[in-house]
């Protein structure tokens, strides 16, 4: 669920732009500069995943996967998600160009932390990786909703009561990412264990990472 | 202070409150959806799927704008617009957005599918606000025999059609903005404007590699259908989608890598060639300074309300 224009107050709208700003700048300083294109052509493979519906009963839903980022980007992953973001709201008009700070900061900071839960956890075993990547990627969706909640009550008590919605509709969305990212993630320990190492980290971090 | 007016309805009026109330929505989103989807020319079978930003010639006061002033005007417009609070200045700000979306003269078709895009969240506030706002000194509830929890707030509906407005207002904006010129100039635009050039660069190479993505997935979910695979709410299918996503990862990355060393090859040296070089002259100023005076007085009039 992306927030859309006109929705938040204006102080928070441009509060979370600088706020988003100042982490995409440091996210920038932890991505190796040269890698940057790299990056940049990885985004768009992440917007086509999250593109994917996965049918729901009646509905379906589309995976959200800030918890797969997170897990394959590291730090990477905020730069990543802003520049998907801000090429969804211009052209799919997913989540408004003024609330892209807002939207941001909701897709963004759950990925840093379950890119740092991920590579604290995931431990050598393929099995137990994919266990802890699809905690991560449940953990991703459920600290989004927190996030859309927390956003949206700043507008004041009136909006309480849809904030509370948005985070039981996110149920089914977290079981369905979960259970698809530790598959996501299964497959990629058996398929190419090298993508799970955050591969674009800054040359001196990665050394050890 | 007013007391809460309370005006009571037999419960039958309910269901036909809420049949009208979701009726509208549904009939908006079913018209919308018709016009977004009619064929816009004979033989031209164009997939809308992953919009293009590509197109940009036209002959229209906002094409021939200059860029930088287009977007500054723009996105100062937007965050005005969404820092409105009452409906009657909301609803002048979408008189406005169809004003310039006339003159602009940008395919219908895209507007449309853009508001397709926010209704589903901007539906969800117009349908729950009313019944969860909570209820205080002056305003109007409409209360149901039988059902003393669930009350219909006129001040909840006034808020969500506020909100309604404001997000219709911007997103009918966004079309004018994009369309107007070709993609790759705007962002080099948004590079003069103070955004570091490789924020530009990146925006520009995920949306070229979005479309090759895109036909990649496309082609292996062809390939999963024609071995049998169908889309079911079951363990099977989310194990299949797991694998088609981790798969799309690999195929990307591997891509990746190819992508940058044929960039690097090529001289690549962190800058794209220029675009286009444009110049800034008086009545590009003048046309900005008019649209944001009218904004500023809308802003005014918001604020008298």
């Amino acid at each position: 669920m992306h927030i859309s224009d006109g929705v938040l107050p204006i102080s928070v709208t441009v509060g979370s732009y600088i706020a988003g700003a100042a982490i995409v700048a440091w996210s920038v300083r932890r991505t190796n500069s040269e890698e940057l294109p790299k990056l940049a052509v990885m985004t768009a493979a992440f917007f086509v995943a999250s593109l994917v519906h996965v049918p729901l009963g009646p509905t379906s839903v589309h995976l959200i996967i800030p918890g797969l980022t997170g897990a394959l980007l590291g730090s990477s992953a905020f730069l990543s998600i802003g520049l998907g973001l801000l090429l969804q709201s211009l052209l799919f008009q997913f989540g408004g160009l003024t609330a892209l700070g807002a939207n941001a900061l909701m897709m963004g900071l759950p990925a840093l932390a379950c890119g740092w839960f991920f590579q604290r956890f995931k431990g050598w075993i393929q099995l137990r990786q994919a266990v802890v990547g699809g905690l991560a990627g449940a953990l991703g969706t459920v600290l989004a909703s927190i996030i859309l909640a927390i956003l949206l009550m700043t507008g004041g008590e009136d909006f309480f009561g849809v904030a509370k919605i948005a985070l039981l509709a996110h149920v089914p969305v977290v079981i369905i990412e979960g259970v698809v990212s530790a598959f996501t993630i299964g497959f990629l320990a058996r398929v190419k264990p090298v993508l799970l190492q955050t591969s674009f980290r800054h040359p001196t971090k990665a050394a050890h990472g | 202070m007013a007391d809460v007016i309370n005006i009571q309805m037999p419960l039958w009026q309910l269901s036909l409150l809420a049949l009208i109330l979701f009726s509208a929505i549904a009939i908006v989103v079913v018209l919308l959806r018709c016009i977004a989807h009619e064929p816009s020319a004979v033989g031209e079978d164009r997939d809308w799927s992953v919009p293009s930003l590509a197109d940009g010639c036209g002959t229209s006061l906002l094409h021939r704008w200059d860029v930088r002033c287009k977007i500054l005007t723009i996105l100062v417009c937007s965050f005005a617009v969404a820092s409105l609070s009452h409906l009657a200045p909301a609803l002048i700000a979408i008189g406005l957005s169809l004003i310039i979306l006339f003159i602009a003269r940008v395919s219908f078709a895209k507007v449309v599918l853009r508001l397709l895009a926010i209704s589903g969240f901007v539906g969800m506030f117009l349908v729950i606000m009313p019944f969860s706002v909570p209820v205080h000194n002056g305003d109007t509830v409409l209360v149901f025999n039988g059902m003393d929890r669930l009350s219909f707030n006129l001040r909840g509906l006034l808020l969500a059609g506020t909100i309604a407005a404001k997000a219709i207002a911007i997103a009918l904006l966004m079309e004018p903005l994009l369309s107007t010129a070709p993609f790759p100039v705007t962002l080099h635009e948004l590079s003069r404007l103070g955004i570091p050039e490789m924020v530009g660069q990146m925006v520009l190479l995920s949306y070229r590699y979005l479309h090759v993505f895109r036909h990649e997935a496309r082609r292996m979910s062809w390939g999963m259908q024609v071995r049998g695979f169908r889309k079911r709410t079951e363990l099977a299918t989310l194990r299949a989608v797991g694998n088609f996503i981790g798969m799309l990862f690999v195929r990307s990355f591997e891509r990746t890598e190819r992508v940058f060393d044929a960039m690097r090859a090529r001289g690549y040296r962190g800058r794209f060639p220029e675009p286009a070089e444009l110049r800034l002259q008086a009545k590009d100023v003048v046309l900005a300074a008019a649209w944001i005076a009218v904004v500023a007085a809308l802003i005014i009039y918001d604020r008298i309300v």
